[in-house]
C-alpha cells in the first residue's frame, strides 16, 4: 500500500524519491528529505556500532519528542491554578479517555529522559567524545543537561499534591544557600518566598514554552554540530575527514566551490569508501527501530505502573521527610551535611568543571573508544566523582527517613499513628 | 540487487511492530474497560426487565453507558458516586443490594444540591470502588462507616437541635459534661494542656478515637489524659461527636440552611432578641407585653406563628413591633414558647438563675470537670502529683481559700504541680490560665458554685 502510494503522483510529490532501489536513490532519499538531510547520505560502519554508543543520544531525543507529544495532550486538560490544577490530575485519571496513561508517559518519560541524558553523557566522557573538534558541542550538551533537569524540575510542581509542593520547596531551598543571590532566584523562581499560585504560574510558563523551546533549539544545534564536527566520534578520524578545504583548490570553473566556503569537519570524499555505508537503509531503519523500543518501554511503564499522585498540597503539613526529586536528593544529602558546601559549592563546582572539561582536557589520544588506556587519569576522576553521586543518590532516596535520620529501607517503619 | 540490505530489518521491524501495537491495545482496553460500565449495564438490564410497556423498554435499551456527575461549585466538589449508584432517587430500589439500592431520608436535602459526599465521605471524583470509597493511599476522607453519619450532620447544624442525630447531641453532651474543654480548645474555648479539637474529625479514623478515649498513652506516646469510662453507646457517641468537629467551611447557602427550628434555637433567639425587655418569664422581666409562662395554654400555634410574621394581624392594636423572622425563626420561637411549661427550658434561661446555678454552667462551660471530677468531687489521675497522684477536688476550696484568691489562682493558673518524687518525670496534667478565656463575671458566679460545692453542714463542727 504504502509502496503503491510512494510510486503516485501525488507520492512523489511528497518524498520526491520512492523506495531507494539504487544506490544513487539511496543518497537522494536522504539529500533530498528535510527530515533525513540533516544526516549525512553515507555514515562511517563505526557510528552504527551499537555495542560504541548504546544509543544513548537518539533514546534522550525520542524521549524528549514524546514529552512533547504527551505534554501538548495534557495542555488541554490542565489548568495552572492552585485550587483546579489537582482535581484536574483527577480527573485525568477517571473520566478523561486515555488521560491516566497520557500522564504516565508523560511522567515515566521525564524520569526516563533526565537517566539518559546523564548516561549519554558518561558515555561522551567514557569515549573522549568531546575533544577537538566537539569541544562545543560537549558544552551544548551540558547545556541540553541542565535543561533537561530544568524541564524535570518544573515539571515536578504541576499536579499540585504534596508530593510536587514539597519536592519544589526543598529544591528552591537549595537554590536559596547559594550566596548572594540565592534568595533572590529562589523570590524570582517562585514569585514570592513560598510556593503558591505565583510558583505554579512560573513553573508552568518555564515548562510548556520557555524551556522546551530554549532545549529545542539547543538539540537541533547538537545534531548539526554531530554532522558538522565530522559524524560521531571514532578512532583515527583524522584519516577520513578534513577540516575545510582551502579556497580556490577546487577546479577554477566556478568563483568558489561549496565545499569550500563550508566550515567544519566533513568527510573527505572518496576517502576510505569501504568504512561507510549509505545511511538509507543502515542508519534510517535502525534509528527507526530504536524509536519503536522506547515508545514500546515507555507505553509498557506507563500501562502497568501510575504516576504517584499524593494528597493535595498542604502547606501546613509537610510530609516528614520531605525531599526533592530523585535527581537532586544527591545535592539534598549533601546539603544535610552543609548547607555551603552542598547547595553552593560542589555543584557550582561540579557544572563549571563539566563546561570547562574539554578547553581543560586537550590531548587527543583515546579518542573513539571505551575507556582508552591513555585516558586511564581522565576517567577514573570522573568515575569517582560519578561513584560518590550515585552512592548520595541512593543514600538520599532510599536510606533517609524521618528528620532525614539514618533508616534502613528493607525496615518498615513503626506504624505511624495518624489517623488513616 | 540481490542482497538488499532492507531485508534483514524485516524481521526486528516485525517483532517491535506487534509489540508496540499489542501495547496499544492494552492501553486501549484498560482505558475503555471500566468497572463503572459494568454497573450501569446492570441497572439498564434491571430498568428493561421492570419495564412494562414498549416505550419503557425502548427508553431503559437506549440508556446510554456514560458518567454521572453531580457538580458542586460552591462546595468545590465534583460527585460521581451517582454513576454506579444509578437508582439512589428512585424508591422502587428500596432494599436493593449496592450499588443500585434507593437512599431514603435525603428530601431535605436533595442530591443536586448537596452530593454525596459532603455527608459521606470518600473521593467524589473517583470512578473506581476503591478509590471512590477512598480506601485507598493518599486520600485522606474514607467514607464514613455508616454507623457514625450523624457525625456528618453536625458539620453544618448545631448537635443539640437536631432530632434526628440522637447519637450526635449525645456526644455533644458527655463533651461537655466530662470537661474536655478543660484541656481540649474546640471553637476556641477551653484549655491548652491538649491539641485543639476543631479539625480532629478531619484528621483521626473511628479507630483511632474509639482506642484515644479507651487508652490515650496507647496511642499517642507520653498522652497526660486520663483514660475515660464510657459506656459503649457512650463511647460510640463521644467518637461521633469528635467525628463532626472537620472544621469544614460551608458557604453561604449551605450555612444559611442550618437552623433547625427546635425549642433550644427558640430559646437563643428569645434572648438575643431581647424579649424580655416587654415579656416576662417567672416573674423576670418587663411589664409592657403579657407574661409567657403559661402563654402555650392560652395560644394554639398556628396564633404564635401568624403572631410573629405580624402581630397586628392576630392582635390588632398590639404595639409589638414586627421583627421580620424568618420562617425558621419563627417556628423555633414558638417551639420555644410551646415547651416554656417545661421547667428545664425555662430554668436554663441564665438572666433567671441564681449566681451558684449560672456558675454551674461556667464550670460545665469550660471543662473543669475534665480534671476536677463531675461536680468537682474529684478523682481524676495525675501521675506523680504529690496530691495523692491525683487532680485535687473542688468540694473543700471554701475553707482552704477566699474568693480573691481562688480568683487569682483561676486566672494565673498553676503551671508547676509538686510532684511525690522529684525523679520521676513531672505530672502531666496543670492547670492552666484561664484569664484570657473565663469572663470576670463568670468567674464570680463560678466561685459561687465552687463555695456552694461544700456539703451542708460541715462547717458546724467549728
Amino acid at each position: 500500500m504504502w509502496l503503491w502510494f510512494a510510486k503516485t503522483r501525488v507520492g512523489r510529490s511528497i518524498f520526491r524519491v520512492g523506495l531507494p532501489q539504487s544506490n544513487l536513490e539511496r543518497s537522494q532519499a536522504m539529500v533530498s528529505s528535510f527530515l533525513l538531510h540533516v544526516q549525512p547520505a553515507k555514515v562511517n560502519k563505526h557510528s552504527l556500532r551499537a555495542s560504541y554508543t548504546l544509543g544513548l543520544g537518539l533514546i534522550s531525543l525520542y524521549l524528549f519528542l514524546i514529552l512533547i507529544g504527551t505534554g501538548i495532550l495534557l495542555m488541554f486538560y490542565y489548568v495552572p491554578s492552585t485550587s483546579q490544577a489537582y482535581d484536574r490530575m483527577k480527573d485525568l485519571q477517571f473520566v478523561v479517555s486515555a488521560g491516566l496513561v497520557v500522564r504516565n508517559m508523560h511522567r515515566w518519560a521525564a524520569h526516563l529522559m533526565v537517566l539518559f541524558v546523564m548516561l549519554h553523557l558518561c558515555r561522551v566522557f567514557f569515549t573522549g567524545a568531546y575533544k577537538r573538534p566537539r569541544e562545543f558541542n560537549w558544552v551544548l550538551g551540558v547545556g541540553l543537561f541542565l535543561a533537561t533537569l530544568g524541564l524535570s524540575f518544573t515539571g515536578y510542581l504541576l499536579p499540585w499534591d504534596q508530593l510536587a509542593f514539597w519536592a519544589i520547596t526543598v529544591g528552591t531551598n537549595i537554590a536559596a544557600y547559594a550566596p548572594i543571590v540565592g534568595p533572590k532566584l529562589k523570590f524570582l523562581m517562585l514569585g514570592g518566598n513560598v510556593v503558591g499560585q505565583e510558583a505554579l504560574i512560573r513553573f508552568y510558563a518555564l515548562h510548556v514554552i520557555v524551556l522546551p523551546a530554549i532545549a529545542g533549539l539547543m538539540v537541533m544545534i547538537h545534531l548539526w554540530r554531530v554532522r558538522k564536527d565530522g559524524g560521531l566520534s571514532r578512532p583515527d578520524e583524522s584519516g577520513d575527514t578534513v577540516e575545510s578545504i582551502p579556497l580556490g583548490q577546487l577546479p577554477t570553473n566556478k568563483s568558489y566551490g561549496l565545499m569550500e566556503l563550508a566550515r567544519g569537519t566533513t568527510p573527505q570524499v572518496g576517502k576510505n569508501p569501504e568504512d561507510e555505508v549509505f545511511s538509507w537503509p543502515h542508519l534510517i531503519f535502525r534509528e527507526l527501530l530504536l524509536f519503536l523500543l522506547v515508545i514500546a518501554a515507555v507505553l509498557f511503564l506507563a500501562i502497568f505502573w501510575n504516576a504517584p499522585l499524593e494528597q493535595l498540597a498542604n502547606p501546613i503539613h509537610p510530609p516528614n521527610p520531605a525531599k526533592a526529586p530523585w535527581y537532586f536528593l544527591g545535592l539534598q544529602e549533601l546539603v544535610s551535611y552543609s548547607a555551603f558546601w552542598g547547595g553552593v559549592v560542589v555543584p557550582g563546582l561540579l557544572v563549571s568543571a563539566l563546561v570547562l572539561l574539554p578547553y581543560l582536557d586537550r590531548k587527543r589520544a583515546g579518542v573513539g573508544r571505551w575507556f582508552a588506556r591513555e585516558r586511564r587519569l581522565a576517567n577514573t576522576i570522573f568515575s569517582i566523582c560519578l561513584a560518590v553521586a550515585i552512592a548520595l543518590t541512593i543514600i538520599g532516596t532510599l536510606f533517609r527517613g524521618p528528620n532525614w535520620s539514618w533508616v534502613v529501607p528493607w525496615h518498615t517503619p513503626p506504624a505511624i499513628t495518624e489517623g488513616h | 540487487m540481490s542482497d538488499n540490505p532492507v531485508r534483514k530489518f524485516y524481521g526486528w521491524f516485525t517483532a517491535l511492530g506487534l509489540v508496540v501495537g499489542v501495547l496499544v491495545v492494552v492501553a486501549y482496553y484498560r482505558d475503555e474497560y471500566r468497572p463503572w460500565k459494568d454497573y450501569q449495564r446492570q441497572y439498564i438490564r434491571e430498568e428493561i426487565r421492570r419495564a412494562t410497556t414498549p416505550d419503557q423498554r425502548l427508553i431503559a435499551q437506549n440508556t446510554p453507558l456514560q458518567i454521572q456527575q453531580i457538580i458542586l461549585p460552591e462546595l468545590n466538589r465534583v460527585d460521581r458516586c451517582t454513576t454506579c449508584h444509578l437508582a439512589v432517587e428512585d424508591p422502587s430500589y428500596g432494599g436493593y443490594p449496592q450499588p443500585l439500592a434507593y437512599h431514603p431520608f435525603h428530601d431535605q436535602h436533595p442530591f443536586d444540591k448537596f452530593g454525596c459526599t459532603i455527608c459521606h465521605r470518600g473521593q467524589g471524583r473517583a470512578t473506581t470502588a476503591d478509590e471512590a470509597h477512598g480506601n485507598v493511599a493518599h486520600w485522606d476522607e474514607p467514607m464514613l462507616p455508616l454507623k457514625y453519619i450523624q457525625a456528618s450532620c453536625g458539620q453544618c447544624h448545631d448537635a443539640s437541635d437536631n432530632p434526628a442525630a440522637p447519637e450526635l447531641a449525645r456526644g455533644q453532651e458527655l463533651f461537655e459534661t466530662t470537661g474536655c474543654r478543660g484541656c481540649h480548645k474546640l471553637d476556641g474555648v477551653g484549655g491548652n494542656i491538649g491539641p485543639e479539637l476543631d479539625k480532629v474529625g478531619a484528621r483521626r479514623s473511628p479507630d483511632w478515637l474509639r482506642a484515644h478515649f479507651l487508652e490515650p498513652a496507647a496511642v499517642t506516646p507520653g498522652s497526660g489524659m486520663p483514660p475515660q469510662k464510657f459506656s459503649e453507646p457512650d463511647i460510640e457517641a463521644i467518637v461521633l461527636f469528635m467525628l463532626s468537629q472537620t472544621g469544614a467551611d460551608l458557604p453561604s447557602f449551605y450555612a444559611s440552611m442550618k437552623v433547625i427550628p427546635s425549642a433550644e434555637e427558640g430559646r437563643r433567639l428569645f434572648q438575643v432578641k431581647g424579649c424580655l425587655g416587654c415579656h416576662s418569664v417567672g416573674g423576670h422581666g418587663g411589664k409592657v407585653g403579657p407574661a409567657l409562662d403559661d402563654v402555650s395554654l392560652r395560644r394554639a400555634p398556628e396564633w404564635m406563628m401568624q403572631h410573629f410574621r405580624d402581630p397586628q394581624s392576630v392582635s390588632p392594636g398590639s404595639v409589638m413591633p414586627r421583627f421580620g423572622f424568618t420562617e425558621s425563626e419563627a417556628r423555633a420561637l414558638t417551639e420555644f414558647l410551646l415547651h416554656l411549661r417545661d421547667q428545664t427550658v425555662a430554668l436554663s434561661m441564665p438572666s433567671l438563675l441564681s449566681p451558684a446555678d449560672r456558675g454551674r454552667g461556667v464550670f460545665r462551660k469550660y471543662g473543669c470537670a475534665g480534671c476536677h471530677g463531675p461536680e468537682g468531687k474529684g478523682g481524676v489521675p495525675n501521675p506523680n502529683a504529690k496530691t495523692a497522684q491525683q487532680i485535687p477536688a473542688l468540694t473543700f476550696v471554701a475553707d482552704s481559700y477566699t474568693k480573691a484568691e481562688i480568683k487569682k489562682l483561676i486566672f494565673n493558673g498553676q503551671r508547676e504541680i509538686v510532684p511525690l518524687d522529684p525523679h520521676l518525670p513531672a505530672p502531666p496534667l496543670y492547670m492552666p490560665a484561664w484569664g484570657s478565656t473565663i469572663k470576670d463575671a463568670e468567674a464570680d458566679d463560678l466561685i459561687d458554685y465552687l463555695f456552694s460545692l461544700k456539703p451542708k453542714g460541715e462547717d458546724l463542727g467549728f
